[in-house]
C-alpha cells in the first residue's frame, strides 16, 4: 500500500467538498435501499462525520496502533447501528465506486488496489471488534423511562429501567434515541453509581432547537421506550485509587457523571475527600443543590459549593467556575474531575494545569470516535 | 501474401494510433493537478498582521468572504467533474460511432443510468436535509423567545415582588408611627403603646401584603386558565390536522 499515493489521491477527492460523501451515501442507498433506515432523515451531520472519519483515517493509515483504538471503538460503536459484516461490504464498495468517479483519469489500477487494501484493514479492525464486543453485551437496551421531573424551566432528571440490566462505570455514558427521534442519537451519563434495582437517571437539559432534548424533556416522555447504547466514557474513578484528594467541577447538567463517581466514593471503605463545585449561569440552574447538599451533611468528607456566573441577586460564590475554584486556594495536590460546557472545561483545564496540576491528574471525557 | 501482411500491419498501426487518440481524448481535459490553487488553500490561508494598530483589514468580513469563495470554489470543481464526465461520454460514443439511428442511446446510456439515480436521490436528500434544518432553526428561534420571555416574566414578578414588599412596609411604618403619636392616657404606659404600634405595624402590613397577594394570584390564575384554553384548543387543532392527514396519505 502506498501511504502517499493514497493521500494525494484523498486529497484530490476532498477537492469536492460535501459532494464526495453526498454521492457515497446516495450510491449506497441506491445500491442497498434497506441500508437508509439505519440513518436520520437529514443526513447532514452525518456526511460532516463520515469525511472527517476518512480524514483521520488517511492522516493516520501509516501508524497502525494509534488508528487501532480507533477503529476499535468506532467498530463496537456501529453495533448499535444494527451494523453487521456485510454492510461493510457495501459500504467497500460504494467507497471504491465514488473515489472512482472523483477521481477521474487519476484512478489507475494500483490507486484501486491501495484503497481496497486500506479499507479492508478499517473494515477487518472495526468488525473484529465488533463480533468481540458481542461475545461480552447486547447490541443495545430497551430502556423504560419510568419517571420525568422537571427541575428547572431547561433541565429535566428522567429515571430509566434498561431491559436487560445494565453493567457500567460510574462516570459513563451512553447513546440515547427516542423513538419520536429516529436515528437520532445523543450521548447522556449516568447521575447515579449502579444500583440494586438497576434503574439510572439521566439530567437533560434542554438546547434551543435540539431536536433530541426536546424531545427528552417533554413530560410526554415518561413510559416511553427509548433505546440505549453500550456504556462508554474514561470519565471514571482512577482503578486503584490514587490516594489524592478529590476536586469535582460540575457546570451545569455536567453534574451527572460527577454525582454518579461520588456515590461510589461514598461506598468505598475509605472515601477519599473531595470538594465539589457545581456552577451555573443563575440559581435557578442549579437544579440538584438540594440532593448535592443533603449528601454533604451525611458525608464528612464531602464538601459542595454552588456558584453562578450571571445572577446578581445570588448570596453565594459569583462568577465562572474556574474562577471560583482559583479563589478557592492551591489544588495541585489534588485529582480533578471535570464535566460541562466544552468551554468551561478547556478553561478550567488550562487553568489548573498553569496552576502546577500534571494533565495525568485531569479527567475529562473524550469520546475520541464520536461527538457527544 | 505479402499485401494481406502490410494489410495486417497497417490495421495493427491503425489499431494503436486509434486507441492512443482515444486515450489522448479521455485524459485531456482534466486539469493539471500540479501547484493549482485548491478550495482548501484557501479555507487555510493566513496573513502576518500587520504592525501598526488599526491598517488592516477587519478580520470577520475577510473570512466571511472567504468562506462564499471556498463554497463557489468547491461548486465550480464540482461542475467541472461532471461537465468532464459527459464530455467523455460523448467523446467514447462518437469514436465507437454506436448511434444506431437513437439519440437517446447516445445521450444517455445504460451505464450513466446508475449515475443518475445516484444525482436524483442526492438531490433529494438535501432537500430534506433544508427542511430538517429549517424547521430546527425555527424550534430554535422558538425556543429562544420562550426563554428571553420567561426571563422577562420572573423579572418582572420579582420587581413586583420588591414592591409589594416596599409598599406593605411603608404603610404598616406610617400606621405605627400614628399609633404610637396618640396622645397617652394616664392609665397606658410606654410599653403598651408600643406593642399597640408594633400590632398596628403587623396589621396593617398582612392587611396590605394579603390584599396584593390575592390580587397578584387571582391575575396567575386567570394566565393558566387561558393557558389551558389555548393549549386545549391547539391539541385539537393538531388531532384534526393529523386525521386528515392520515387520511390523505394513507
Amino acid at each position: 500500500m502506498d501511504v502517499v499515493r493514497l493521500r494525494e489521491s484523498f486529497a484530490r477527492v476532498a477537492m469536492h467538498g460535501d459532494e464526495l460523501p453526498l454521492f457515497f451515501y446516495s450510491d449506497l442507498f441506491i445500491r442497498h435501499p434497506e441500508v437508509r433506515e439505519m440513518f436520520p432523515v437529514s443526513m447532514a451531520a452525518q456526511r460532516g462525520n463520515f469525511v472527517d472519519a476518512l480524514m483521520k483515517i488517511v492522516s493516520q493509515v501509516d501508524r497502525v496502533d494509534d488508528l487501532t483504538a480507533f477503529l476499535q471503538g468506532l467498530g463496537r460503536d456501529h453495533r448499535r447501528f444494527g451494523a453487521v459484516a456485510g454492510h461493510y461490504e457495501a459500504v467497500g464498495a460504494s467507497l471504491l465506486a465514488t473515489l472512482e468517479h472523483f477521481s477521474g483519469p487519476a484512478w489507475t489500477p494500483e490507486l484501486a488496489a491501495d484503497w481496497q487494501a486500506a479499507y479492508g484493514l478499517v473494515g477487518s479492525i472495526m468488525t473484529e471488534a465488533a463480533s468481540a464486543d458481542e461475545q461480552q453485551r447486547p447490541a443495545c437496551w430497551q430502556g423504560t423511562v419510568v419517571a420525568h421531573e422537571r427541575r428547572s424551566f431547561d433541565v429535566s432528571v428522567l429515571t430509566v429501567r434498561p431491559e436487560p440490566r445494565m453493567d457500567y462505570l460510574p462516570g459513563q455514558s451512553v447513546a440515547i434515541e427516542c423513538p419520536s427521534r429516529p436515528r437520532l442519537w445523543r450521548y447522556y451519563s449516568m447521575a447515579n453509581a449502579p444500583r440494586p434495582d438497576g434503574l439510572l437517571e439521566f439530567h437533560i437539559r434542554l438546547i434551543d432547537g435540539g431536536a433530541v432534548s426536546m424531545a427528552l424533556t417533554s413530560s410526554t416522555i415518561t413510559d416511553t421506550e427509548l433505546r440505549l447504547g453500550a456504556p462508554i466514557g474514561v470519565l471514571t474513578l482512577s482503578q486503584p485509587p490514587s490516594g489524592r484528594d478529590l476536586l469535582l467541577m460540575a457546570g451545569s447538567t455536567g453534574l451527572a457523571p460527577l454525582k454518579a463517581i461520588l456515590e461510589q466514593a461514598a461506598a468505598l471503605p475509605q472515601p477519599p475527600k473531595a470538594h465539589l463545585f457545581f456552577g451555573a449561569r443563575n440559581a435557578d440552574g442549579l437544579y440538584d443543590l438540594d440532593s448535592l447538599e443533603k449528601m454533604a451533611a451525611q458525608h464528612p468528607w464531602l464538601t459542595v459549593t454552588p456558584a453562578v456566573s450571571a445572577d446578581p441577586r445570588f448570596t453565594g460564590e459569583t462568577g465562572s467556575l474556574p474562577e471560583v475554584v482559583a479563589r478557592h486556594g492551591d489544588w495541585s495536590r489534588h485529582e480533578a474531575y471535570l464535566a460541562g460546557p466544552t468551554e468551561m472545561v478547556q478553561e478550567a483545564v488550562t487553568r489548573l494545569t498553569s496552576a502546577g496540576m500534571a494533565k495525568d491528574h485531569i479527567h475529562i471525557e473524550d469520546f475520541g470516535w464520536s461527538e457527544p | 501474401m505479402t499485401t494481406a501482411w502490410f494489410d495486417e500491419q497497417d490495421r495493427a498501426e491503425q489499431d494503436r494510433l486509434e486507441q492512443s487518440r482515444v486515450e489522448r481524448a479521455l485524459s485531456t481535459a482534466w486539469f493539471d493537478e500540479q501547484d493549482r490553487l485548491t478550495p482548501e488553500d484557501l479555507q487555510t490561508a493566513t496573513f502576518p498582521l500587520t504592525r501598526l494598530g488599526r491598517r488592516g483589514y477587519e478580520e470577520e468580513p475577510v473570512r466571511g468572504f472567504l468562506r462564499m469563495v471556498h463554497a463557489e470554489f468547491v461548486r465550480l470543481v464540482n461542475e467541472r467533474t461532471s461537465l468532464w464526465q459527459e464530455v467523455q461520454q460523448l467523446r467514447r460514443r462518437v469514436l465507437a460511432g454506436d448511434t444506431d439511428g437513437d439519440p437517446q442511446a447516445v445521450l444517455f446510456g445504460q451505464a450513466d443510468a446508475h449515475i443518475h439515480a445516484v444525482r436524483i436521490l442526492s438531490t433529494a436528500q438535501t432537500t430534506a436535509d433544508r427542511y430538517v434544518a429549517d424547521a430546527q432553526a425555527y424550534s430554535s428561534r422558538v425556543t429562544e423567545e420562550a426563554r428571553l420571555r420567561r426571563d422577562h416574566i420572573m423579572q418582572e414578578a420579582q420587581q413586583h415582588s420588591d414592591m409589594l414588599l416596599e409598599d406593605a412596609h411603608a404603610r404598616a411604618r406610617e400606621a405605627a408611627v400614628s399609633a404610637l403619636n396618640l396622645p397617652a392616657s394616664p392609665q397606658t404606659d410606654r410599653e403598651q403603646q408600643a406593642a399597640r404600634a408594633e400590632l398596628a405595624y403587623l396589621r396593617t402590613y398582612s392587611d396590605v401584603y394579603r390584599a396584593h397577594l390575592r390580587a397578584y394570584t387571582e391575575g396567575v390564575l386567570r394566565s393558566i386558565d387561558e393557558w389551558e384554553r389555548k393549549e386545549a384548543a391547539s391539541v385539537k387543532e393538531v388531532g384534526q390536522g393529523h386525521a386528515s392527514h392520515q387520511s390523505n396519505g394513507r
